[in-house]
């Protein structure tokens, strides 16, 4: 009887301790769990604070991409700012990235490495250089049209061909 | 400095002047003028005329301070797993993890809308629809190009 019960018991506890931990030797696949990765779009504000929570955001920094069903999900919309236009002189943990660790990364952050897209300030705003750079280019091609339409050359005469003009008669 | 008799030039000059933020009366300065400097996609405003920059009110100077305290909480953390002794793989950055897999998680997330839909519809068929267009008539009018010239213009014998 004691031993049934001490068996019961022991049962009892396996099953317990079995829930509790991981069987010696195994570990889990990975350290994140689901909650630690990006999800679907918040809805509710404390899902909105769990989600700055966990991109190291503050709440009032967090904001999400507009839900349009393009697959953003929680993702948070950073400013789209190169990494060309962050300090260089700041002792980053990814020095060629300028990217701390831990730091949401930008959406894009793989067109805006230092290799690629450059969002850095011009020393002229970009619609005054595009208003230079065609307004040259469409006087140049009107020019290249009226010399085309209207061309200059040495006085020639009617045909070049003394005798005949060969095949070239066939076309009238 | 007196070059006039009850009058000092000098004190005259200085008076004519603007004076500046300073209160102190300076003479007129040049100043250039410079266009205005509109931000756009590829060329932002430099930190210099944001005027956020400048902002020094108790909110933004608190947002910063709660900012440089995730920021200093990250890096301990992250000192912490470089600089250990007993550390013999690779310090995992979670932010890495988290943008890669967003990046490929992208199906879940997605649903159909209209923009959606008619965007995928141009992208697909549109340029079926366009190639068959324009490779249709220039068949077309190539066909009829060689039929107005006289076949003696390619090399072949007039018989």
């Amino acid at each position: 009887m004691a031993v049934a019960r001490a068996g019961v018991l022991g049962i009892r506890w396996l099953q317990r301790a079995s829930r509790n931990v991981v069987p010696l030797g195994a570990r889990t696949a990975f350290h994140l769990n689901k909650d630690m990765l990006p999800g679907p779009y918040p809805r509710t504000p404390e899902e909105r604070a769990a989600a700055a929570k966990k991109y190291n955001m503050r709440v009032e920094d967090y904001e999400p991409y507009p839900d349009d069903g393009m697959g953003y999900g929680d993702y948070p919309k950073l400013p789209d700012r190169s990494q060309h236009e962050r300090d260089p002189w700041y002792d980053w943990d990814q020095p060629d990235l300028r990217l701390n660790w831990g730091e949401t990364m930008h959406w894009d952050i793989d067109m805006y490495t230092r290799n690629r897209v450059d969002t850095s300030p011009t020393p002229i705003s970009w619609d005054d250089m595009c208003k230079q750079l065609f307004s040259f280019v469409a006087f140049m091609v009107f020019m290249f049209w009226v010399g085309h339409k209207y061309p200059v050359y040495q006085p020639v005469c009617r045909h070049h061909f003394s005798y005949n003009l060969g095949f070239l008669s066939a076309l009238g | 400095m007196k070059l006039v008799d009850g009058i000092n030039i000098t004190e005259l000059f200085m008076r004519s002047g603007t004076p500046n933020r300073a209160g102190v009366v300076v003479p007129w300065v040049a100043k250039m003028s410079f266009p205005k400097y509109k931000p756009s996609r590829l060329a932002t405003l430099p930190q210099t005329l944001d005027p956020a920059e400048y902002d020094i009110s108790l909110e933004s100077r608190r947002a910063q301070v709660e900012r440089l305290a995730i920021r200093a909480r990250l890096k301990r953390e992250y000192l912490l797993q470089y600089n250990d002794p007993n550390r013999r793989g690779l310090v995992v950055n979670p932010a890495l993890v988290r943008w890669a897999y967003a990046r490929a998680n992208i199906y879940p997330n997605c649903r159909a809308t209209p923009k959606n839909s008619l965007l995928g519809a141009v992208v697909g068929f549109g340029p079926l629809i366009l190639w068959y267009y324009i490779l249709k008539t220039d068949r077309i009018l190539t066909v009829a190009w060689r039929d107005t010239v006289p076949h003696q213009l390619f090399g072949e014998p007039s018989f």
